[in-house]
């Protein structure tokens, strides 16, 4: 049987570097939660009626034209490794892929456009953008939310707007992203007060793979905390703001570790860095991340390694363990995993 | 005096019932009174606690008397209690919303510093209708839109019931 993981790409478009700020903005995203009127939330709704919406949203989502070449996936058909390659990808949740639930999830060829189904609401909607590219992502994203929206009954209240499962996402549904990359700011020490401030501007940050996740690699996601009271253009305008002073901050903090005094020690730790991806016969995910996070931020300022953004990028995504698995064609035990990890990066690398 | 019913906490209700020529009197804390009240009550062996085929009226009335945050309070459309919710952090059902509004304003004010949605509107006047629509979506959200209509009417919201009929007759081709 054809595996999920086959029918997708290697790479992705939205991980090509692109926008303001390609150093240190990796990729852009804009999530709508939506609900179906008529159908308890799936945490409460019974399997046959979640059996009979994802059945209708999947159908709803075939007729719009945003989704006439792409992938059609239920989760009940997938493996536990092609579910960790799409949590890798970003297309489903750690909570959906758990769920033991009719779900399903659809992309867009171009992966940067998708319809979670029966996660922790009915619908979740996601467009993703490489770089700096808020209103891009919301305009393909609204695009896709006024397309369903004219078949499907959402749930909607005058006053509380679009109702979801958790209280927190009511309102707009929305939430707005920037996936950052932040290695100098994360050295200095000033990380643990920003992120107190950010949640006094209604902001929060979290790991790379969204919420309840560690951050790894000095990478954050920065997006809004509250979805209600504001329309979604001054949620998109307050991402914008925030996540524009937080870049001007690591750039006066990359200054800080440029400057003459402290400048060999930065430069020594991205060199060793540099060293380490070139040389380690063994990878874990974390050490790899931890010492592409120096060569990155080396790159920006400027050390000849030669490499781009893009490159770097791509690592990122495919360096995982199940996209690793996926390359190979094969499951492999940790072990091999980080030999493949080290094999491929030491080839790859400029 | 210990609550009768959960031996735990202490009574502070007083409550007398007379069901069927006999009087019941217990002393029950404040969160398992109204179970006693409203006939859901298992942990109790005796006769009038079945109140649920009495109309419910006992309990309506006696739940008047408890705080608020004591009342047993529930959604009719899914059924979820307020406290369900509140171990969860997850709502039932979109009726869910308009069952706890009072608690939930209080709530997303909290969270959010505000609790009216001043965003995008959804509706018949949101949006003007699709320019084309294929046949596989005309079936897809019709069929969506027949169970938000047998919802409608069973929570009897036939102003919503009436607006679906009117979205299905169109989509259908009837009007």
């Amino acid at each position: 049987m054809a595996r999920v993981t086959d029918s997708f790409r290697p790479c992705v478009t939205w991980a090509n570097s692109g926008g303001k700020w390609p150093d240190m903005i990796f990729s852009t995203r804009v999530r709508l939660a939506r609900n179906i009127s008529g159908f308890e939330f799936p945490g409460r709704a019974r399997p046959d009626a979640l059996g009979r919406l994802r059945d209708g949203a999947l159908e709803a989502a075939r007729s719009t034209r945003l989704f006439t070449r792409g992938h059609y996936i239920r989760t009940a058909a997938l493996t536990g490794p092609e579910k960790n390659f799409l949590i890798e990808r970003h297309h489903i949740s750690h909570g959906l892929a758990a769920a033991e639930r009719a779900g399903a999830v659809v992309v867009n060829n171009d992966e940067n456009l998708s319809v979670m189904i029966n996660e922790e609401d009915h619908l979740r909607l996601q467009s993703v953008e490489a770089g700096f590219s808020i209103e891009a992502a919301f305009e393909r994203v609204d695009r896709l939310d006024d397309e369903l929206g004219r078949m499907l009954p959402y749930a909607f209240g005058e006053k509380f707007g679009f109702l979801t499962a958790c209280p927190t996402n009511a309102g707009t549904g929305m939430r707005v992203s920037c996936l950052v990359h932040l290695p100098a700011l994360s050295r200095s020490g000033q990380m643990p007060k920003l992120l107190e401030n950010l949640s006094r501007l209604g902001m929060t940050a979290r790991g790379i793979y969204g919420e309840g996740t560690c951050v790894i690699g000095d990478f954050f996601q920065i997006s809004n905390a509250v979805s209600m009271g504001r329309s979604e253009s001054e949620l998109c305008d307050g991402l914008d703001r925030t996540v524009s002073n937080l870049m001007r901050l690591e750039i006066t903090a990359r200054e800080k570790l440029a400057a003459p005094r402290v400048r060999l020690k930065t430069e020594d730790g991205v060199f060793r860095a540099y060293g380490l991806l070139k040389n380690a016969r063994t990878l874990s995910y974390g050490e790899f991340m931890q010492n592409i996070s120096l060569v990155r931020m080396g790159v920006a300022m400027g050390y000849p390694i030669r490499t781009d953004f893009s490159t770097l990028n791509q690592f990122t995504l495919l360096m995982q363990p199940a996209h690793l698995e996926a390359m190979s064609g094969r499951r492999l035990e940790p072990e091999e995993r980080d030999a493949a990890r080290a094999e491929y990066i030491r080839k790859n690398l400029p | 005096m210990l609550c009768r019913a959960c031996k735990k906490k202490e009574a502070t209700v007083f409550l007398k019932l007379a069901v069927n020529s006999k009087v019941v009197e217990m002393h029950l804390c404040g969160d398992c009174a109204p179970y006693a009240a409203d006939g859901s009550f298992g942990g109790l062996d005796i006769e009038p606690m079945n109140m649920a085929g009495q109309g419910g009226g006992a309990c309506a009335f006696f739940k008047e008397f408890l705080p608020r945050d004591k009342r047993a309070l529930s959604c009719p459309a899914c059924g979820l209690a307020y406290h369900e919710f509140k171990d969860s952090g997850r709502l039932g059902c979109a009726g869910c919303y308009e069952s706890f509004a009072p608690q939930l304003s209080e709530l997303l004010t909290r969270i959010h510093g505000n609790c009216r949605h001043t965003g995008k509107r959804c509706g018949p006047t949101a949006g003007a209708p699709a320019p084309e629509r294929t046949r596989g979506a005309a079936r897809a959200s019709s069929s969506v839109l027949r169970q938000a209509l047998k919802k409608a009417v069973e929570n009897e919201d036939f102003e919503r019931a009436a607006e679906l009929r009117d979205r299905i007759r169109k989509l259908e081709g009837h009007g």
